[in-house]
C-alpha cells in the first residue's frame, strides 16, 4: 500500500521500527503481576494398572468416589502451598501423593487434576477457579512421578483495564453432580477450554521412575510455582503528543523473537521518565504562577 | 516565584517516592499484604535438611516478632503499639537461663494456626472477658526475636546437633564439627545497623574446631535503611487474637478458605416444592423391601468403563456405550449387569413424594442377536429362561448387550409407564471382549398419539443436524420418521471391501464436509454391469432419497421448497460398461432472511460419479485393489451483504441573489 511505499523511502521510520513498537493510541499494553493463587484441595486421580486397561481412581468429591465402587484407591495425600520469600503471596506447592497398589498391580499411567482459586488485583479483579492437568503415561511400569512446573495464565484475549471480573469464578468440577458425565475428563477438559482464561502447567519436565519394589506405594510429587505473570489488558491511556506527521507509528511490526522483560536500570528509567517529567512540569509550573498571581492580586486587594 | 513552584513541585515528587519506599518503614498498622515482615534471617548452608518446609527459617506466621533491638543502639520504641498491648518486647534479661525448651515450644506451638490470607485484612478479635481461652495458660507466648537465641538448627534438645553452631548444648563436640551449618542469623536487613550472630569455625592451635561465634550490629551500605523505629509493629506480625471457645468458629472461617476434608456430604435434598419430577432429577425406585433407592443408567465415568451408579435423569434423553471388563468363565452367570432381570425387575415411584404409586418396569421387547449378527425378536409367552449360560468356556449366551428404556410421563412430572426393551446376544472371549454395552433412555410425553417429527432446524438448518430427505410418490413427497434415515454416507468398516454387506451407512449432517470409502477387488469384477450396479447401491444406499428440503422444517405438503438432486451420471448411456468410483455430493447453501438471524437454506444439490473411462488395472497402477471413495460438501454460496449507505447529503445553500451585485 501507500504507507509501506513512504515507509522504504524515508529513514526516519526505519529507526522508529527498531527503536520500540510506540503506537499513537495505546490500544492494548501488558502489565506485570503476581497472582494470588491458592490450592483449592480438590483432586482427581486416575491411574491405569495394567495393559488391560484395569484402574484405580480416587476424587475428592464424595459422590464420584461413590461411583467408582471398586476402583476407588484411597492414597495418602500431603500437600503445602510456600510462600518463599515473604511477600504474603504463595510462590511454591508441593503435592505428595503414595497410591498403594495390590500385588499385581502396576502404575503405567496417571491422570491428574488439581483445581486452584486465581486471583489478579493490579488493574483490574480478577478472579477465577482454574485447573492443571497432568497426565503421563509409560509402556513400563513406575515406581514414582515427579513434575515440576510452572503454573501459567494462558489469555486468549486481553482483559479489562478496571472492574471486576469474576465469570470464570465456577468450580471447574461440579462436586454436588451425582451424575457420571460430571466427572467425565473429556467433558471437564473441554468446557475448560473453551475459557478466555485458563491455567495450565508449563514446562512439566515430567520424570518417571522406574522399579518400584514389591509392596510400595506409587508415589507421585509435583511441584506447582505460582510465577510472575504478564497480563495484556486493553488501555485507555492516549499519548498526549500529536503530531501529524508522524502517522508511520501506526505500522505494528510483530516481534519475531520472543520477548523477555528485565527491569530497567536507573539511567534507562530516567531516559524515558525525564520527558514525562518536563512536559508535567511545565503544565505545573504555569499553573502555580498562575494561583501565586492570582494570591498575590488577592492579598493586594485585601491590604 | 517560578522557581519556587518547581522546587515544590519536586519535592512533592521527593515525598511520593520516599513514601512509596517506606511504606514498611512506617507501617501503618496491620499492612494487608504483609510486605517483609521477616524480622530475622538466617543463612542456612545445611544441604541435608529433609524438605523445604524445614528450611523455612521463620517461625510461623501467627508467632509474634517485635523488631530485634540493635545492641547498642539504645532506641527504645516509645510505647507499645495500641493492638498488642498483651506484648512484651522480648528482651534477654527477661528470658530464662536456658531459653531453648521454650524456644522450641514456640516454634511447634502453632501448628494449628492459620496461614496468613493475603486478600483479607486480619482484624485480631480481642477475646472477651467472659469466653474461657483455649489455651491452657491462658495467653499467647512471647516471640524470641533476639538473633543471638535464635538457633534454627537446633533440633534435638539436650543434644548436641552436628555442625549445629548456634547449639548451646554442644561443648566438647565441636571438635567434630566441620563447617557451621547455619552461619548467620541476621535481623532486619532494611535497618541501618541490623543485628546479626556470626558463627563460624577456627582451627585451635592443637588442630581441633573451635567455636568463634558473635552477635554484632552490621553496617548496612543502602543509602534509604532506617535508622529509628516508631512503629514497632510495622516489622512484625500483628499480634493474633486468642483463641476462645466463641471466636474460635469465626477465626477458623476467617483464615481458612479450603482445607482437605471438609466435603459437602450432604446429599442435595432440593425443595421438596412439586410431588412429582423435575427436567435432570434422580429417579427413585422401590426396592423387594420397600426401601427407596435410585433408578440407575450405566455410563461411562472417569474412564470408558462403565459406572453402574450413575443415575439416570428426568427427562434428559441419553444413549451411552460404555465398555465392561468379564472375565467370562467367573462372571457370565454371575454378574448382574449381564443379567436381563436386573434392568426388568425394578419398580420406580411415579413421583418423589413418599406415597407416590409404584411403576414397574415392564418388559417391551427381546431381540436375541445370533453369533453372526443377525437380530430376531423373541416371542414372548413368559416361559423363556433367558439368564445368561455358558455355552463352553469361550461363550456366554443371552448376555445384555443393549437396554432402551422408554418412559411416559405427565405433565406433572409423574412416570406414567416404564417400557424397557433388551438386545441379548453371544459373547466370546476372543472377539467381544472387553463387552461394549449400551444404554439409552427415551422419555416420551403422555397423550401423543403421533411420533413427533424431529426437524432439523427451524426454519433454517442448524450445523450437525441432518438432511431432511424425501422421496416423491403419486401422493406427494414422502419421508421417513426416523431422522437417521436420510441422505447417507458409507461408513466404514474393518473389512474394506465395497461389496461385502452389510454396510453400516452415517447420515449426511448438515455443515459438515465428509469423506469415507471401500476398497473394490479387481477380480471380483468380473460380471461388469452386475458389479457397476452393485457399486452404485453401495454408494448411495438403500432407500436412495431424490428430494432434500430447502430448509430444516419444510412441511411435506410444500412441495415446491423440496430441492431435487440433479445427477450426472446415466449407466445406460456409456458405451462400455464403467465401475463408478467415487460418489460425491455437492450441496449449495445460501444465507436467508436477516443477517443477525440468517437461516441456512439449501439451494442446490448435486450428486457427482465418477467413473473409470479406461481400464482398472491402468487406474490402480498395476494394484489388486482400487479405492472408492464417497464424499459429500457443502459449499456456501450466499452473497455478502451489501452495506446500506446513505444517500450523499446535497448542499441547500443559496447565496442570495445580489451577493455579487455591483459586479455581476
Amino acid at each position: 500500500m501507500a504507507l509501506r511505499g513512504s515507509w522504504i523511502k524515508r529513514p526516519r521510520a526505519r529507526l522508529m521500527y527498531w527503536n520500540r513498537p510506540v503506537r499513537f493510541w495505546i490500544k492494548r499494553s501488558t502489565y506485570e503481576e503476581q497472582p494470588v493463587v491458592r490450592f483449592q484441595y480438590k483432586a482427581l486421580l486416575m491411574a491405569a494398572t495394567s495393559l488391560q486397561g484395569d484402574f484405580v481412581a480416587w476424587s475428592t468429591f464424595p459422590l464420584l468416589n461413590n461411583m467408582l465402587e471398586a476402583n476407588l484407591r484411597i492414597p495418602a495425600i500431603s500437600v503445602r502451598e510456600e510462600d518463599q520469600n515473604q511477600d504474603g503471596k504463595l510462590d511454591l506447592l508441593i503435592f505428595k501423593l503414595q497410591l498403594p497398589l495390590k500385588a499385581e498391580e502396576q502404575v503405567y499411567s496417571v491422570q491428574l487434576l488439581l483445581t486452584f482459586s486465581y486471583q489478579l488485583f493490579r488493574m483490574s479483579t480478577v478472579v477465577m477457579q482454574s485447573l492443571v492437568y497432568v497426565q503421563h503415561s509409560s509402556s513400563v511400569p513406575g515406581a514414582k512421578l515427579f513434575i515440576s512446573g510452572d503454573l501459567r495464565l494462558q489469555q486468549r484475549a486481553p482483559l479489562p483495564h478496571r472492574g471486576l471480573y469474576n465469570v470464570y469464578n465456577v468450580s471447574v468440577i461440579d462436586g454436588s453432580s451425582p451424575f457420571a458425565s460430571a466427572y467425565d475428563l473429556e467433558n471437564i477438559i473441554r468446557s475448560y477450554q473453551d475459557r478466555n482464561l485458563t491455567t495450565v502447567l508449563s514446562c512439566p519436565t515430567p520424570v518417571w521412575t522406574i522399579g518400584r519394589a514389591a509392596g510400595s506405594p506409587f508415589e507421585l510429587n509435583a511441584e506447582i510455582r505460582y510465577p510472575l505473570e504478564v497480563i495484556r489488558y486493553p488501555s485507555i491511556i492516549v499519548s498526549t503528543c500529536a503530531s501529524s506527521g508522524q502517522l508511520d507509528l501506526l505500522m505494528e511490526f510483530p516481534a519475531l523473537t520472543v520477548s523477555s522483560t528485565y527491569r530497567p536500570g536507573f539511567w534507562e528509567t530516567i531516559k524515558f521518565a525525564w520527558i514525562q517529567y518536563v512536559s508535567v512540569l511545565l503544565i505545573f509550573l504555569w499553573f502555580f504562577e498562575r494561583i501565586q498571581r492570582f494570591s498575590g492580586s488577592c492579598s493586594g486587594f485585601l491590604d | 516565584m517560578a522557581a519556587k513552584a518547581a522546587l515544590l513541585w519536586f519535592f512533592m515528587d521527593i515525598y511520593l517516592f520516599l513514601s512509596f519506599n517506606g511504606v514498611q518503614a512506617v507501617g501503618s498498622g496491620p499492612s494487608s499484604d504483609l510486605n517483609s515482615t521477616t524480622a530475622v534471617t538466617v543463612n542456612v548452608t545445611d544441604a541435608n535438611r529433609a524438605t523445604p518446609a524445614d528450611t523455612d527459617p521463620t517461625p510461623s506466621p501467627g508467632t509474634v516478632l517485635p523488631t530485634p533491638e540493635p545492641a547498642g543502639s539504645g532506641s527504645e520504641p516509645a510505647e507499645d503499639p495500641a493492638g498488642s498491648g498483651s506484648e512484651p518486647t522480648a528482651g534477654p534479661t527477661e528470658e530464662p537461663e536456658r531459653a531453648e525448651e521454650p524456644t522450641e515450644e514456640r516454634a511447634e506451638e502453632p501448628t494449628e494456626e492459620p496461614t496468613e490470607e493475603p486478600t483479607e485484612e486480619p482484624e485480631p478479635t480481642l477475646p472477651t472477658a467472659a469466653a474461657e481461652p483455649l489455651t491452657e495458660s491462658g495467653s499467647l507466648l512471647t516471640a524470641a526475636t533476639d538473633v543471638g537465641r535464635l538457633c534454627p538448627c537446633d533440633e534435638h534438645s539436650s543434644m548436641c546437633d552436628m555442625n549445629c553452631c548456634c547449639d548451646r548444648d554442644c561443648g566438647e563436640e565441636v571438635a567434630l564439627f566441620t563447617r557451621c551449618s547455619v552461619t548467620t542469623v541476621s535481623g532486619n536487613k532494611q535497618l541501618c545497623s541490623p543485628p546479626m550472630a556470626a558463627y563460624s569455625l577456627g582451627t585451635s592451635i592443637y588442630g581441633y574446631s573451635e567455636l568463634q561465634s558473635s552477635v554484632r550490629t552490621e553496617s548496612s551500605s543502602d543509602v534509604f535503611c532506617i535508622h529509628s523505629q516508631n512503629r514497632v509493629d510495622g516489622f512484625s506480625h500483628p499480634s493474633p487474637a486468642l483463641p476462645t471457645d466463641s471466636n474460635f468458629d469465626s477465626l477458623f472461617k476467617q483464615f481458612t478458605d479450603s482445607v482437605f476434608g471438609l466435603e459437602d456430604r450432604a446429599a442435595a435434598a432440593g425443595l421438596q416444592a412439586s410431588a412429582g419430577y423435575e427436567y435432570g432429577e434422580e429417579m427413585r425406585t422401590s426396592g423387594r423391601r420397600g426401601d427407596r433407592g435410585i433408578f440407575w443408567l450405566p455410563a461411562p465415568g472417569v474412564t470408558a468403563d462403565c459406572v453402574d451408579r450413575n443415575p439416570a435423569a428426568f427427562l434428559k434423553d441419553e444413549i451411552r456405550a460404555c465398555s465392561r471388563r468379564v472375565v467370562l468363565d467367573q462372571d457370565c452367570q454371575s454378574l448382574p449387569a449381564l443379567k436381563m432381570d436386573t434392568y426388568t425387575n425394578t419398580q420406580l415411584f411415579a413421583a418423589k413424594n413418599e406415597d407416590a404409586a409404584v411403576v414397574p418396569v415392564e418388559l417391551g421387547a427381546v431381540v436375541l442377536q445370533s453369533a453372526a449378527g443377525t437380530q430376531t425378536e423373541l416371542e414372548l409367552n413368559g416361559e423363556e429362561n433367558l439368564t445368561p449360560v455358558l455355552l463352553n468356556s469361550d461363550i456366554c449366551a443371552n448376555v445384555v448387550l443393549k437396554v432402551v428404556y422408554v418412559m411416559t410421563y405427565s405433565p406433572a412430572g409423574e412416570i406414567m409407564n416404564v417400557t424397557v426393551s433388551l438386545l441379548l446376544g453371544f459373547v466370546s472371549k476372543s472377539s467381544s471382549l472387553p463387552l461394549n454395552q449400551e444404554f439409552e433412555i427415551t422419555f416420551v410425553q403422555q397423550d401423543v398419539e403421533d411420533v413427533p417429527v424431529h426437524y432439523s432446524g427451524n426454519p433454517g438448518y442448524v450445523v450437525g443436524r441432518p438432511l431432511v430427505s424425501g422421496s416423491r410418490t403419486p401422493d406427494g413427497i414422502v419421508r421417513s420418521i426416523d431422522p437417521r434415515e436420510t441422505l447417507s454416507l458409507l461408513g466404514t468398516a474393518v473389512d474394506q471391501d465395497c461389496l461385502k454387506g452389510p454396510h453400516q451407512r452415517s447420515p449426511v449432517l448438515f455443515g459438515l464436509d465428509s469423506v469415507s470409502g471401500c476398497t473394490l477387488r479387481l477380480e471380483d469384477v468380473v460380471n461388469c454391469s452386475l458389479v457397476s450396479q452393485q457399486l452404485l447401491d453401495v454408494l448411495r444406499g438403500p432407500n436412495y432419497p431424490l428430494y432434500v428440503a430447502s430448509f430444516g422444517n419444510t412441511p411435506l405438503s410444500n412441495q415446491m421448497e423440496w430441492v431435487q438432486i440433479k445427477t450426472s451420471f446415466s449407466p445406460e448411456e456409456a458405451q462400455s460398461c464403467s465401475i463408478p468410483l467415487s460418489h460425491h455430493l455437492e450441496i449449495e447453501w445460501t444465507k436467508y432472511g436477516s443477517l443477525v438471524n440468517a437461516q441456512p437454506r439449501i439451494v442446490s444439490i448435486r450428486e457427482i460419479i465418477q467413473s473409470n473411462s479406461s481400464s482398472l488395472t491402468l487406474l490402480s497402477g498395476g494394484s489388486s485393489i482400487t479405492s472408492i471413495t464417497t464424499s459429500v460438501a457443502f459449499i456456501p454460496v450466499s452473497a455478502p451483504a451489501l452495506p446500506g449507505y446513505r444517500a450523499t447529503p446535497t448542499i441547500n445553500a443559496k447565496l442570495p441573489y445580489d451577493f455579487f451585485f455591483p459586479f455581476v
